[in-house]
Order: C-alpha cells, then sequence, then structure tokens
C-alpha cells in the first residue's frame, strides 16, 4: 500500500515538483546575479563614477570622455555577469529537462534492473 | 458545534505514520545511500558479479526515490480536508498509532517530546510528566480537545493542526490542568498566547529567504566609504544577520515612512518617547525596503545611521567637523541609494559637548530634495527644533509613535524572549514576560513601552534561577534596580513585618497608636491589598512638637525602604504664596526644590510635608490630586508617579487642645473625632484634604517617665559613635533625671534633649578623654555630680 502511494506521488505530485524545481533554479539564479536591475542599468556609469562638465568645452569634451569610459566599465562588467548567468541558466534548463524526461523512468529502470539482476 | 472525526486509518494517517517512523535524516540519508549503492555497484559492475551490480543500482535509485518522497512530501503532507486525519500536521498525526486509544494522557505522551509541547510546557513552567501524570485517561474527553485544536489552529490562521495546537487544546480542557495552572497565576489565557507566539515562530521559521537583491545590486550607485566609516549600514547588518522586524514591517509608523518616501517627501521626523522603538522601527523600514520595496524612491536603498560622537571626536581642528559632515552629505547625494538616519537627533541640532548644529548645512539639501533623511527625537526635542530652527522643522513630515498596548508590547516581549532564549541558553516563562510588562509599567515611568519592559526582562537574566527566569527573577531585578520590594514577603521578611511595631519602637519612645496605624498600613501595601494607584499610604501626623512625629517618618523610612535617606522633606511653610504651586512642580532642573524632581529622582521614598497647614490653598489642592490619583503633572505635562511612597504630612495644629485632653487623662482615641471636627470647623483644615488621609494619627506629649526612655535611646547612639574607640558610657539614674530636667520644655517636648545631652554627656567625655582620664576600653559610669556642664547650663 505505502509502495502504491510511493508510486502515486512520484507520478503525480513529485513530478510537477520537478517542474516547479527548474522554474526555482532559474529564478534563483536570476536573482542571485541581479539580472533585471543589470538588464536596466547596462550603460549606466560604473557606480556612478562620472565627471561634472565644466564651463570651456575642452572640460566639457574631457568629462563627455570620461564618463563614456565609465559607462563602457560598467557594460563590460555587467555583460560578464549576464553572459555567465545565461550560460548557467542555460546548464540549469538541460539539467531540469533531463530530469523531468528520466523521471518517469526511475521507477521502470528499478524493476528492470531486479529483473535483469535475477535473470543475468 | 459537531466533533471532529478522525481515520487513523486512512492513507494520510499511513503516510504520516511512515514519515514519523523515517525520522528527519531520511532525505540525507536516503542520498548518501544512493551515492553509496550506485557508485558501489559501478565498481562492481566492472568486476564479474554484474547480478550484484544490478541489484545494488536498483537498491540506490529506490533510496533516490525514499529520500525524495520523505522530503517533498511525507515530512509535510499537504492539507486536503477538514476531518482532522486531513488536518492534523503530518508532525502530529504521524505520532498518533493506530491502535491508540485516544484520551487527552495518551495524545500527550505522543506529543509530549515534540519541540512544541515542550515549548508550550516550559513557558508555563509545567513539567512534561506532571502534565501527564494529571491528564485523564477518559476518550470522551478528547471530544472537546479536537474542538479546541481546531479553534487554536484558526486562530492562527494556519491551515494544519500543528503539535502545538493539539498540545495547547489538551491543557485548555483539562480541568486537572486548568486548577494547576490557576494555582500558579497562570490563566487559559496564556496558554493560548503561546500558541500564538509558537506559531509566529514557526512562520518565521517556514518563511522562504528573502530576496535582498543579488551581486550586482549596487553596481548603479555611488561608493560609500565615508558613510561606512562613521555609520553603521542598518541594511547591510540585516542582510548579514538576518532579518527579524517580520510583523513590525506592517506596523502603522513603517508604513507612513515609507509612503512619506514614496511620495517624494526627503526627511521624515519620527517623534516617540524614549523606548517606543524608533530605532526598531526604522530597522523594520531597512528590512521592507530590502525585501520588498519597488518604488523608484525606495528601491534598493539603503538605510545607514550616523554615529554623532564618532564624527566629534575625529574632529580634531577647527573646521573639521563641518568639514566631514559636507563629505558625509555629499556622498550621500552622490551614492544615489542612502537614507541617512540620525538617532538621537537632538545631538546633530544643537552645539555643545559630543553634539553640533547641522541644521545649516542640511536645510538647503532638504529644501532640494537632494537626500533622504530620517530624524528620531522625543517630542520635547521635536518642540525644541521648532522653536530653534522653524525653517528646517517645517520641511520634516512627522511621524508619531505612540507607545503600543498591551498586546503589542506582548509581542515584542516573545520575539526579544525567543531571541535572549536562543543567545543566553536561559527558559523565560510566560509568566516572567507578563511580570516584566506589569512591573515595568509601575516602576519604570522614564521611559516608553516596549523599551521599558525589554530593559527589565535583560536586567532580569542575572537573576534567573538554574537558567529560568520566572516572576521572581523579574522582582528581584526591579527590586535591585529601583530599591522597591515587589515580590512576595520572604519568611524572614514576613516576620519583620508582622513585628513592625517592635521594630520602631526599638527607636521611637510610646506612640502606640500611631505607630500601629502606620504598621498596620505597610503591612497591607506588602501584601498587595492596598490600592496600587494611590500612594502605598498617606497619614496625617497631628501633635505638639518633639513628641517623635518626625522621627516616626525616619524610622518608617528606614523599616520600609531600607534607609533613612529614603525621605524627601518639604517645609510647607515656604510654600505660602499662590505662585509657589509652580514651584513644586517644575520639570526642569533649576528648581532644587521642586518635588517633581525629588520624586523621579527617588521614588521610593517618604515624602514629609512639615507645617502641611501653613501651605497656600492652591498647593493644597495639588495635595489632593495627589492623594487621589498617586501622581502629579509637572510643568511640561509629564506625570511623576508617588504610588511608591508613603506621604506624611504633620501639623501643630490643636497641639494645646491635644495636651489638655491627655493631661485630662483622656486616651487618644476617644477624642480623635472631636479633635478632626474641631479642625475643620475651625477653617485649619478642609474636610475633603482630611478625607484623603488614610489615617489621622495624634500624637500625644510625652510623660516624664517616657522622656527618661528616650535618654536612653540617645545614650544608645552616643555608645554607638564611641564604639570605635572602644568606650561605653552609662548614666545613673540620678544622671539621666538630671538630662531630662535640663533638656524637657513643654512647648518643644523632647527636641531640646538632644542639646541637653551633647553638652552634659558628649562634652564631659570629650574633656575625659583628653585629659587621659579615660582610655580606649574603659566603662564610664557618669553620675548626676559629674554633669557639671549640664548643672551650669541649667
Amino acid at each position: 500500500m505505502l509502495v502504491f502511494s510511493l508510486f502515486l506521488w512520484w507520478y503525480g505530485r513529485g513530478w510537477l515538483a520537478v517542474v516547479k524545481n527548474l522554474r526555482n533554479m532559474l529564478r534563483g539564479i536570476s536573482r542571485l546575479f541581479s539580472v533585471p536591475q543589470l538588464l536596466r542599468t547596462l550603460l549606466a556609469p560604473w557606480r556612478r563614477i562620472i565627471s561634472y562638465p565644466g564651463a570651456s568645452l575642452d572640460a566639457k569634451l574631457r568629462a563627455y570622455g570620461d564618463n563614456l569610459v565609465s559607462r563602457a566599465i560598467g557594460f563590460i562588467v555587467r555583460l560578464i555577469v549576464l553572459l555567465t548567468a545565461l550560460v548557467i541558466s542555460l546548464l540549469a534548463v538541460i539539467f531540469g529537462i533531463v530530469s523531468i524526461v528520466a523521471w518517469p523512468l526511475v521507477p521502470v529502470a528499478i524493476v528492470v534492473l531486479i529483473i535483469k539482476g535475477i535473470t543475468a | 458545534m459537531s466533533s471532529p472525526s478522525i481515520n487513523l486509518r486512512s492513507r494520510r494517517a499511513r503516510q504520516a505514520r511512515l514519515g514519523h517512523l523515517l525520522g528527519r535524516h531520511t532525505f540525507s540519508l536516503g542520498l548518501w545511500l544512493s551515492a553509496i549503492f550506485i557508485g558501489g555497484a559501478s565498481l562492481i559492475y566492472a568486476t564479474s558479479y554484474q547480478r550484484l551490480a544490478y541489484f545494488a543500482w536498483a537498491v540506490g535509485l529506490f533510496s533516490f526515490m525514499i529520500g525524495l518522497w520523505y522530503r517533498n512530501d511525507l515530512a509535510r503532507l499537504p492539507v486536503s480536508g477538514s476531518s482532522l486525519d486531513q488536518r492534523l500536521s503530518s508532525d502530529a498525526l504521524g505520532r498518533l498509532g493506530v491502535r491508540q486509544t485516544l484520551s487527552p494522557r495518551s495524545v500527550w505522551h505522543s506529543l509530549r517530546d515534540h519541540w512544541q509541547a515542550t515549548f508550550l510546557a516550559n513557558h508555563l513552567l509545567l513539567p512534561t510528566n506532571t502534565i501527564e501524570q494529571q491528564l485523564s485517561t477518559d476518550q470522551s474527553y478528547m471530544d472537546k480537545a479536537w474542538q479546541e485544536a481546531v479553534r487554536l489552529a484558526d486562530l492562527t490562521d494556519s491551515p494544519a493542526i500543528e503539535p502545538g495546537h493539539l498540545a495547547a487544546a489538551i491543557l485548555n480542557t483539562s480541568p486537572a490542568i486548568q486548577t494547576l495552572l490557576k494555582q500558579l497565576k497562570d490563566g487559559n489565557n496564556d496558554v493560548e498566547q503561546i500558541v500564538v507566539w509558537l506559531s509566529r515562530l514557526l512562520s518565521s521559521q517556514r518563511a522562504t529567504e528573502p530576496y535582498f537583491g543579488g551581486i550586482g545590486r549596487d553596481w548603479a550607485y555611488g561608493f560609500t566609504p565615508h558613510l561606512t566609516q562613521y555609520g553603521q549600514n542598518i541594511s547591510l547588518a540585516i542582510e548579514q544577520n538576518g532579518a527579524h522586524y517580520g510583523w513590525l514591517t506592517a506596523s502603522p509608523g513603517v508604513q507612513s515612512i515609507k509612503k512619506a518616501f514614496a511620495q517624494g517627501d526627503p526627511a521624515v521626523a519620527l517623534i516617540g518617547e524614549e523606548g517606543v522603538g524608533k530605532s526598531s522601527h526604522v530597522h523594520a523600514l531597512a528590512q521592507l525596503i530590502l525585501e520588498e520595496a519597488h518604488d523608484r524612491n525606495l528601491e534598493h536603498h539603503q538605510i545607514i545611521s550616523l554615529n554623532p560622537s564618532l564624527i566629534v571626536s575625529r574632529a580634531r581642528e577647527p573646521g573639521e567637523l563641518e568639514r566631514i559632515v559636507v563629505t558625509l552629505l555629499e556622498e550621500t547625494i552622490h551614492a544615489g541609494h542612502i537614507i541617512l538616519f540620525l538617532d538621537d537627533a537632538q545631538l546633530f541640532f544643537k552645539s555643545g559637548v559630543g553634539s553640533f548644529d547641522i541644521t545649516q548645512v542640511l536645510l538647503p539639501i532638504v529644501q532640494a530634495k537632494a537626500l533622504q533623511l530620517i530624524i528620531a527625537m522625543t517630542p520635547h526635542d521635536y518642540q525644541q527644533l521648532k522653536t530653534d530652527n522653524a525653517a528646517f522643522a517645517d520641511l520634516l513630515t512627522p511621524v508619531v509613535l505612540t507607545e503600543p498596548d498591551e498586546a503589542a508590547v506582548m509581542r515584542v516581549l516573545e520575539d526579544t524572549a525567543s531571541n535572549l532564549e536562543a543567545n543566553r541558553q536561559v527558559l523565560i516563562s510566560y509568566e516572567a514576560l507578563r511580570e516584566a510588562y506589569r512591573l515595568s509599567g509601575r516602576y519604570e515611568q522614564d521611559v516608553a513601552y516596549p523599551g521599558k519592559a525589554i530593559r527589565l526582562l535583560e536586567q532580569s537574566l542575572t537573576h534567573a534561577n538554574n537558567s529560568v527566569v520566572d516572576t521572581g527573577s523579574i522582582q528581584a531585578a526591579i527590586e535591585q534596580t529601583r530599591g522597591v520590594k515587589v515580590g512576595t514577603a520572604a519568611p524572614v521578611e514576613a516576620d519583620q513585618l508582622l513585628h513592625l511595631e517592635e521594630t520602631i519602637h526599638q527607636r521611637m519612645v510610646n506612640q502606640v497608636r500611631a505607630v500601629s496605624v502606620v504598621a498596620n498600613a505597610l503591612r497591607r501595601a506588602r501584601a498587595g491589598v492596598a490600592s496600587p494607584k494611590r500612594p502605598i499610604g498617606s497619614f496625617l501626623f497631628l501633635g505638639p512638637t518633639g513628641v517623635g512625629k518626625t522621627e516616626l517618618a525616619r524610622s518608617i523610612a528606614a523599616t520600609y525602604f531600607g534607609a533613612e535617606d529614603h525621605i524627601i522633606r518639604l517645609d510647607m511653610s515656604e510654600y505660602q504664596q499662590p505662585s509657589d504651586v509652580s514651584r513644586l512642580l517644575s520639570g526642569g532642573n533649576q528648581e532644587k526644590a521642586s518635588l517633581i524632581l525629588a520624586i523621579r529622582q527617588q521614588p521610593f521614598s517618604v515624602v514629609l510635608l512639615d507645617e502641611v497647614e501653613k501651605a497656600h490653598p492652591n498647593v493644597l489642592n495639588l495635595l489632593l490630586q495627589l492623594l487621589d490619583e498617586g501622581q502629579l503633572t509637572d510643568t511640561t505635562g509629564r506625570s511623576a508617579s508617588f504610588r511608591d511612597s508613603i506621604l506624611i504630612a504633620t501639623s501643630n495644629a490643636g497641639a494645646n487642645t491635644i495636651r489638655e485632653h491627655v493631661e485630662k487623662g483622656e486616651e487618644l482615641e476617644k477624642f480623635e473625632k472631636q479633635f478632626t471636627d474641631q479642625l475643620i470647623s475651625s477653617n485649619q483644615f478642609k474636610p475633603e484634604l482630611l478625607n484623603r488621609f488614610d489615617e489621622i494619627v495624634l500624637f500625644r506629649p510625652l510623660k516624664s517617665e517616657e522622656l527618661l526612655q528616650v535618654v536612653g535611646l540617645m545614650m544608645k547612639e552616643v555608645n554607638s559613635t564611641l564604639a570605635n574607640q572602644n568606650i561605653t558610657v552609662e548614666l545613673t539614674p540620678a544622671a539621666a533625671q538630671e538630662i531630662v530636667k535640663a533638656g524637657y520644655d513643654p512647648r518643644l517636648g523632647a527636641r531640646p534633649m538632644r542639646r541637653a545631652l551633647q553638652s552634659a554627656v558628649e562634652d564631659s567625655i570629650a574633656a575625659r578623654i583628653l585629659g587621659g582620664q579615660t582610655k580606649p576600653g574603659d566603662h564610664v559610669m557618669l553620675d548626676a555630680s559629674d554633669l557639671t556642664t549640664t548643672r551650669e547650663s541649667g
């Protein structure tokens, strides 16, 4: 009876839990790497390190250049982190799909292995 | 209400029992076993034992399945119906055996090892075994218990009936346990409150981990090196140490601050008395912002509390202080995600030792809405700021924090107790929490709730008995810090109280009735029979000068409050003008004679109002309020309690009448009523004033034999002074008579006696010591002839 309960859970709520875990994993990766925040501020200056434009054209151009560098640094750092998050998310998706597909096969595998063990 | 049904053979009940049987390590054990078997099988497969490898793989996979099943299902079976077996949590249901007879005792026995049942029993200070012995074995009692468990689960918004609910329901429905709790002064309500506390703990344990923003959260904001140096990042502390302000985040105070910032207000003045929880509200706001603020004005914002002492200590050169402040403000503006918190804000708004005024620097910045600021201050300091710098004060959005009600304070105390129990390895009974609330409310008037109750609870830890903080620990803490006796009288002290008259008579001669009246009042107060909303006792002492009125007041201070200096003495003849009322009520420091200031400094005192009849009627009206309500309100609106004091007013009014009656041989009790009526009819006292005293006590003039006893008491004092030199002095009866003769004055009673003794005995002994006639270890017997000074002066 209890084995029946186990199988009932395995092919019911258990299987759904695997899907839910995959979703949670992807959300966790997105949160860990601050994905929405980084996308929103992708081109923002790095840690607000900026120069304020002076009165002369030369000073304005220099400030513009400095700020461009700050934005470029910010963009590069954020892009690297976003790419890392993307790679890890892809790995998580692959692992999740494999888990979802393999999940129903586990009980079958046990039966098959026992039969193999008896007949080998 | 129909009794809920339970089917212990249902599939859910069987699964719950299996889960209980497997235990909480099943998941990790399952994973380990699967790793070992699958790894081992792979090694075996490489050899010739392939059949064994297949079985090992199968076992490994099965262990894996069981581990996952336990973790995702058996450990917390979902609630799926209204019948008991569907609604009981797997923890509770799994402990009930299929063949078990369900009686209160058997169910408690099944639950008693569960931490929730232990939590309940521990906080009631009832051993689980004692509870079990008291419970009935009658199955019919369970119907009520099940209904109560359902009620408690509903009360705490819990979908499942947890072991704590069931355990509490058994206690609440057991007549024997109820009797036991009543004997221990614990009511039914405490069990319910502990369950609510337990449910809150469960919710916080099961809450999903909060999301604070991830690794890139702060990359769009500026660095804050100086702010980090001169302040404390409250948000960071919450991130690192965990969030503990769950329910406070939803409080009106925190929501008001959030709303003010969300609307674009730059600065909030958080106004509340000391102890009301201003800092806690700011911590709760920091947690709220970290967890769920999606508003642009608050998202990813961090709260940094500035440390004024550190800023002042680092400013060694002139002008450096201003430079530091400007740097900090610039950094805040530039960072773009900092809310500055100025705790004890008055230190930032006035110049003095350890403080400095930054309003002029802040004013343009706040006007331009360039930063966000929270300023915590008391109502008094806020009024001061409005007076001193109205332009700046007008820019602040005031959020007023009022003292929370009892339920909210108890919730704070429960959370504090949980932290203290975890960090200090103690157990705090629920009754102790209630006592902390009660006693801090009564004796800590300078600080507001919940601060004062928390402080008392923390102080009581040092009085824990075998790591248990109970009501006795709380009482001991308040007794030590406030110098008042609040606990049940110990046998020795009870004996002292019962024989109070004898103790007082060791230093007072006669006045038997006065001493008896006062002793009865003190016993009533100590036994908790007297009204807690009035002074412990209030007496009007009437009688001639020098008969022991002041001495009795001193004796009371020494006996009840432990020292003679626990006395606040006011000469009421100095309060004869209407304007003197404000002098009595002044709350500031400038009035040395202020009664309010004196009672705040020493609330556990005898308040002695000498010559009360000479005070102005306005002052006497104040006395009416004091006797009625046990408190007075000072000129700034703050009240001061006299509920822990003994009020004694003395008067010589009618002294001659008393003397005449006594000389006729009448007993005091017989003419007391008539005498009081005379005082009223002669307009010396208003009836409403006399009626408000607990007792009007008449003192009679001392007789000559009593004056001899007074001499004896004074000689004890002389001998006590000479004890350092190891010299003792004794008077012959003739010498004592000589002193009475020299010192007695019918108008002044025994008062001149001390002077007479001083000039006769003390001078004589001094001359003997200096002349070498008396040496250490000598016993000196003085006769009348030795008291030359007395004779000369007499």
